[in-house]
């Protein structure tokens, strides 16, 4: 009995009377990746049945498989049932599922080495292990000398790791590719740019980079992989509801939304992205992939800033630094962006790239143009200043503004100035330069600030309240 | 391209015979970490791809870290060497030569802080086909997870003889911490016999002892060549630290700075090029890939009672819980223990400055070394001979009576060449002090924010309880649109030299200062009052404040 038991397991494909689906030459594993955390995998596998009814085991599959996703399909089966064993194989485990059985115990005399075995009924295993060996009754190790355990057999549904079985019929017996698929999440991907600027052509290149990340626990060895960009919509599962952090509402950087449509496969809505070979994603493993280079598109580089309401702002702050390309055809980088992380970099005086500052974007359709924020401009500084507060009327206020420019660089620049919360009820009744309305909330100056130099802009609110 | 058999575990593996065999002692201890030496070193290619080369690329010939602060960590502080929250640009040059076909080239010794998604490879002579950073490392747990179901030797040692018992087996299970074998006899668990047991696994993993980014590269034919890397890393940051001396007679300031730089990672970079990159970078909190240290083994048993233990006091338990542990349970501790900053190392460089885009950047002029978990000083500025004011000021709500104030002081200069200065401040902690005879005395410490030149330094020097601020109403104006009320200021000077004081004002909207025995100026679109107080005096100010419109 024992002897068949060995053979069996050291080969390694009959546990407890399933038979394990091979995970050989013969397999085919396509991985579907869904934005950050979500993936389909289709695992195509031979199995060979027998005539009837029984159950098949599938091991490597997503530690963090969703059981309720996975289906299986081959020729001539009839699915009966479907389980997920998450028991797992611990010692007490086996001693509690032991109790009522008989187990071989050894003792080895630590004096002289000699080994005395004997049968022993396991009466409880409740905070210690209490046997009956022949008519007495012993505690497990009660005088701490060394005495092995034997088991049998490891009880049925008992796994190292959650197990899918899935227990199905067939009229006749043979080989067969069977596929199983289901959603797991734990692998994820987005996309990465590298943009290298280059002020003085005003022109930059642009790297992207699919990155994937597999955190589900598992190696999907050799994968056919494909990548799709778009949201699928999905309810709340319990293995979703962590890890659903989203970043913070910020200034929205699509500044125009394109019209164009890419040469990229698509399905429906979602843009598809076919890795070019079979790859094997290991767990734990990050793996970049390029899929954009760009060289040459035109940029210009530009300052804004942003009073959100009609207080003062002291003491000074910086603009920030905005960079603006556009993704068309023509003058563009020519294609639609999944969502990921732009990173620029800039030429320092030696000619080394330095990293200066990074902005998110979200999936941007083709001929869209982004205006993307870098960081703050050190030597570009508002202040903006309520100079004065009347009351004209019951409910009729004027807000003097002043906004004052300074430019520590030896550089003219051009400040774009956003004066928002105006709410629509605020009328410019004066102002040292034009501006443009963009919206009933936002009015826009285009500021020049000499190199060195200062400049400043006042206009005159009214507003009702 | 779809090669033979790939599975790392090797399910289909040969199966294993029983092989007792005796007579030769073993060195127990040694052992799990002899089996992780030596594995460390012979990692084999991971996945199934025709490689035709795995190499590891050289040691980095040249070095350079550019160290970004923390982009939260705006208006200054310190930085806190146990979590560094800022991020460094890191680029290093290494050699590598490539056969024809498709290699791939190991990069060994990246800092762990590895934004691996910002990694450049350049001058590589073939295509990328892909790049990897693995972070399931080689622990005594990882192995054991990797060598489930898989055939390994069982070792038991006989701690009357020495004699080492070598038994052919599988691992069945190493979950919640237990670990469950099977051999020929039957099923046991490890450790759980009180008798010396450790396992020998067979010598194929793919593991890594660091986390290791490697790049896919496909070549037409053998080709040498330099690359650079590139990458960002989390767990850097630098501060600047100034440090100003006021002379015996307050009218002139030396002011001192060091860039503080520190390197939280486990690797250091040797006669590196090192840059800093002052004001404000966006930056996402890119989340690293955690590496995964799988955590100890515990060989947890059954349960373990015995008749003596009878009845268990909390205390007890404890006890023995802690006792059965170290004595009877293999705890392996992590690499990750993160020992905080061991080393702080002055250097006596000057950085040099120059502008990045809309940053600046400053250069350390020659190589410098920066060790793992290390924080470095070097010289960012030495002016002396500033002018500076000293001012004492309180802001007052315009129309709120104030029973006594004590005054803030503050030392006032600007950022310009006249006033010995001119040059880029990046934010940081500036500490003031002034002379006592032969010894310093502290007397300031205070948040710097990143000042480009012209703009107008403000040092806080804390409050003064010798100039007391008093603010009375002193009659109420008549209701109506033109009443105005008549205000009172009082400052109280014990000081016995007189001082200059500046009195800031707060309106409400609608709220206008009609007229003051004092000029009223105005800076930020603030009523602002300058006055001189003799010594032991009280100066008085009155002003009218209409309230505007009324209902």
């Amino acid at each position: 009995m024992r002897l068949l038991l060995w053979s069996v397991l050291g080969a390694g494909i009959l546990i407890a009377g399933a038979a394990v689906a091979g995970t050989g030459a013969d397999r085919d594993l396509a991985v579907t990746i869904y934005g950050e955390d979500l993936a389909l995998i289709q695992d195509q596998r031979e199995i060979d049945l027998a005539a009837g009814r029984q159950r098949i085991e599938f091991a490597d599959v997503s530690a963090q498989i969703r059981p309720e996703t996975a289906s299986l399909s081959a020729r001539d089966i009839r699915i009966v049932e479907q389980n997920f064993d998450f028991d797992l194989l611990t010692p007490a485990k086996l001693m509690e599922k032991a109790v009522g059985h008989v187990v071989t115990i050894v003792r080895v005399n630590p004096a002289t080495g000699a080994e005395t075995r004997e049968q022993a009924e396991v009466l409880a295993a409740n905070g210690g292990v209490i046997l009956k060996i022949g008519e007495r009754i012993e505690v497990l190790r009660d005088d701490g000398l060394p005495v092995r355990v034997i088991f049998d057999k490891v009880p049925d549904n008992l796994r190292a790791r959650p197990t899918l079985s899935v227990t199905l019929e067939t009229s006749h017996a043979g080989k067969r590719g069977a596929t199983l698929s289901y959603l797991t999440p734990g692998l994820g991907w987005h996309a990465d740019y590298v943009a290298l600027y280059d002020a003085a052509a005003g022109k930059i290149d642009v790297q992207g980079w699919i990155t994937l990340t597999n955190t589900s626990g598992t190696t999907y060895t050799e994968a056919r992989t494909l990548l799709v960009a778009g949201t699928p919509s999905q309810v709340d599962s319990p293995a979703q509801t962590y890890n659903q952090w989203r970043p913070p509402v910020r200034r929205g950087n699509l500044e125009a939304a394109g019209t164009e449509t890419g040469t990229r496969e698509r399905l429906g809505d979602f843009y598809l992205y076919p890795l070019p070979e079979r790859t094997t994603i290991a767990n734990q493993q990050t793996k970049q992939v390029s899929f954009l280079d760009v060289h040459g598109v035109p940029a210009e580089h530009a300052y804004e800033f942003r009073n959100a309401w009609l207080a003062s702002v002291t003491p000074a702050q910086s603009a920030k630094s905005v960079y603006r390309f556009s993704t068309s055809a023509h003058a563009g980088l020519g294609d639609q962006l999944p969502a990921g992380v732009l990173r620029f970099y800039l030429h320092d005086q030696r000619g080394e790239p330095q990293f200066i500052g990074e902005d998110r974007i979200e999936h941007t359709p083709m001929g869209s143009t982004l205006s993307l924020v870098t960081g703050d401009a050190f030597d570009v500084k508002i202040k903006a200043v309520v100079a004065k507060r009347t009351r004209k009327a019951e409910r009729d206020w004027q807000t003097d503004m002043r906004y004052e420019f300074t430019n520590a660089s030896p550089a003219p620049v051009i400040v774009t100035l956003l004066q928002t919360g105006l709410w629509g009820d605020a009328r410019i009744v004066a102002q040292s330069q034009p501006s443009l309305r963009r919206s009933a909330d936002v009015a826009e100056w285009a500021v020049s600030v000499p190199a060195n130099g200062q400049s400043q802009v006042t206009a005159s609110f009214e507003t009702q309240y | 391209m779809r090669p033979g058999p790939s599975h790392p575990h090797g399910l289909r593996a040969r199966r294993p015979r029983p092989r007792p065999r005796r007579g030769r002692s073993a060195h127990l201890i040694a052992f799990l970490s002899a089996i992780a030496a030596g594995l460390a070193g012979s990692c084999a290619s991971g996945d199934g791809r025709a490689i035709a080369a795995d190499l590891v690329a050289g040691e980095p010939s040249d070095l350079s870290v550019t160290i970004y602060r923390a982009p939260g960590r705006v208006g200054g502080g310190s930085i806190d060497l146990d979590a560094l929250g800022g991020f460094a640009l890191i680029s290093e040059t290494r050699s590598i030569s490539l056969p024809a076909g498709e290699s791939r080239v190991r990069f060994e010794g990246v800092a762990d802080g590895i934004i691996a998604q910002s990694a450049l490879v350049t001058g590589l002579p073939g295509r990328v086909v892909e790049k990897n950073r693995d972070a399931e490392l080689l622990t005594p747990a990882s192995l054991l997870a990797a060598a489930l179901g898989a055939p390994v030797e069982l070792l038991r040692t006989d701690a009357k003889t020495g004699r080492t018992e070598r038994i052919a087996g599988v691992i069945r299970s190493d979950a919640d911490g237990g670990v469950v074998f099977e051999t020929s006899e039957g099923v046991e668990a490890l450790r759980c016999s009180g008798l010396p047991e450790a396992f020998a696994f067979s010598s194929a993993t793919t593991l890594k002892a660091r986390p290791t980014l490697s790049v896919s590269v496909e070549t037409a034919e053998p080709a040498s060549a330099v690359v650079t890397l590139s990458y960002l890393s989390t767990n850097f940051d630098w501060a600047a630290d100034y440090v100003g001396k006021l002379s015996p007679d307050g009218g002139k300031l030396a002011l001192g700075a060091w860039v503080t730089l520190a390197n939280g990672n486990g690797a250091g970079f040797p006669a590196a090029r090192s840059q800093i990159v002052a004001g404000r970078v966006n930056h996402d909190n890119n989340d690293v890939e955690p590496v995964t240290y799988s955590g100890p083994i515990l060989a947890r048993c059954w349960p373990r009672g015995s008749t003596s233990d009878i009845p268990p006091t909390a205390y007890l338990t404890e006890r023995m819980f802690k006792k059965s542990q170290d004595r009877a349970l293999a705890l392996v501790t992590p690499l990750a223990a993160a020992a905080g900053i061991q080393e702080v190392a002055v250097t006596a460089l000057r950085v040099t400055q120059e502008q990045l885009g809309d940053l600046k950047l400053y250069r350390v002029p020659e190589r410098t070394t920066i060790a793992s978990r290390q924080s470095k000083q070097v010289r960012l500025l030495d002016r002396s001979g500033i002018p500076v004011q000293r001012l004492y000021g309180a802001e007052l709500d315009a129309d709120t009576d104030v029973d006594a104030l004590a005054a803030t002081m503050f030392l006032r200069t600007k950022n310009d060449a006249q006033h010995h200065l001119g040059l880029p401040l990046p934010s940081g902690h500036i500490a003031v002090f002034v002379p006592r005879g032969s010894a310093e005395l502290l007397v300031s410490e205070a948040p710097m924010r990143d000042l480009a030149q012209g703009e107008e330094l403000e040092i806080p020097l804390g409050t003064s309880p010798d100039v007391q601020v008093t603010a009375i109403l002193q009659r109420r104006g008549a209701t109506g649109a033109s009443g105005a009320d008549r205000r009172r200021i009082m400052i109280r000077n014990a000081h016995a030299e007189p001082i200059a004081f500046e009195l800031r004002l707060q309106l409400t909207a609608g709220e206008q200062i009609v007229q003051s025995d004092h000029r009223l100026e105005s800076k930020d679109g603030r009523p602002l009052f300058r006055l001189q107080v003799p010594a032991h005096a009280t100066a008085t100010l009155t002003y009218q404040l209409l309230h505007g419109h009324t209902s």
